[in-house]
């Protein structure tokens, strides 16, 4: 089972090419914002959670996308999936 | 798959709104029926379109209409294709829902008020839980039999015909929220319209197109979301590049 450390490397790792905010993304932490911070665009949000789910094996529900924020959102949601 | 609720209160002042929107209609019916007159629009297929949408209103079962988005008053545009206005005023559930961008159309208190007044709940694209909240009164309306307009690309297109490739699920979610929900599809755009503008030229020449689809999809999760909200797209596409159209053909790479 995958630890929170290596998920978080692969959440970073899929977002990488959806970032506008590079800076942000060399100091990214669990509380950065996808969309504020890292300047994501919402749209492209979706292909990042089926990333997730291509990823993880896992299957994301519609409302689920409603908690994702932050980096840290993305870890617990893939997290508590996994587990 | 289920969006959240509407509390009661929500669901008061959804109906509230519902109410002075009936009462202020006149007005607004006939702001719009002067401005499409002084304008100069002519709209080619325009009797069928209402009829189509009249026999579609009165048939059981929530009615969401679909159209492309290229112009800022495309919502005023493509209701006054689903209905003479003076029809409006006497099936006022049929006067569709609109739901636009809150940080555009109602930054001022002045454009709140309008907006509210006139059938809109207003989205906060970016925001999440705004964004679900948004979805939820737009399911409990159409739960309730409105009728609902919204553009599923997510905004105005910016690559010059519909953008199959905006990557959107409101639709989808709304679509799976709100069971047995049919979709009507309604292309619209002037033959001026060369690309993105704020506001259609005067005396410009629409040309509608329409037709209603059941979407459906085996998949589940976000993946149906995504999937339903392409088909609708994709239909949208069909439309404008229907053979005979002056969009003919597939979309110029």
């Amino acid at each position: 089972m995958a630890t929170e450390a290596e998920v978080f490397e692969s959440v970073v790792k899929i977002l990488t090419p959806f970032v506008k905010n590079q800076e942000a993304l060399a100091s990214v932490k669990k509380e950065t914002h996808i969309l504020d911070d890292l300047k994501v665009n919402s749209s492209r949000l979706v292909d990042v959670v089926l990333q997730f789910e291509d990823t993880f094996d896992i299957e994301v529900a519609d409302d689920d996308i409603d908690a994702v924020e932050t980096v840290g959102n993305c870890v617990s949601l893939i997290l508590a999936k996994v587990g | 798959m289920s969006l959240p609720s509407l509390s009661r209160r929500e669901r008061v002042a959804l109906g509230a709104q519902r109410g002075v929107s009936f009462l202020l209609a006149p007005l607004w019916a006939a702001v719009v029926s002067l401005a499409v007159r002084r304008a100069r629009f002519r709209f080619e297929g325009l009797a069928e379109m209402r009829a189509a949408y009249a026999r579609l209103r009165a048939e059981p079962g929530p009615v969401l209409v679909c159209a492309n988005h290229m112009t800022l008053v495309d919502s005023f545009l493509v209701a006054f294709a689903l209905g003479n206005p003076a029809w409006f005023l006497l099936h006022f559930a049929s006067v569709p829902w609109n739901v636009p961008e809150a940080t555009v159309f109602a930054s001022t208190p002045w454009m709140r008020a309008a907006t509210w007044s006139l059938k809109c709940v207003t989205i906060l694209r970016g925001r999440r839980d705004a964004v679900a909240a948004t979805l939820s009164r737009v399911a409990h309306l159409l739960g309730r039999g409105e009728a609902v307009l919204v553009f599923p690309e997510g905004g105005r297109s910016r690559v010059g015909r519909v953008d199959v490739d905006a990557r959107t699920w409101a639709v989808g979610r709304l679509l799976r929220s709100v069971p047995a929900c049919r979709v009507l599809c309604v292309h619209l755009r002037g033959e001026g319209q060369t690309g993105v503008t704020d506001f259609p030229r005067r005396g410009e020449r629409f040309h509608v197109a329409f037709s209603t689809i059941e979407p459906k999809s085996e998949r589940r999760g976000l993946r149906a979301c995504v999937e339903l909200s392409g088909q609708v797209l994709s239909e949208l596409a069909r439309l404008e590049g229907r053979e005979g159209g002056p969009w003919a053909g597939p979309v110029p790479a």
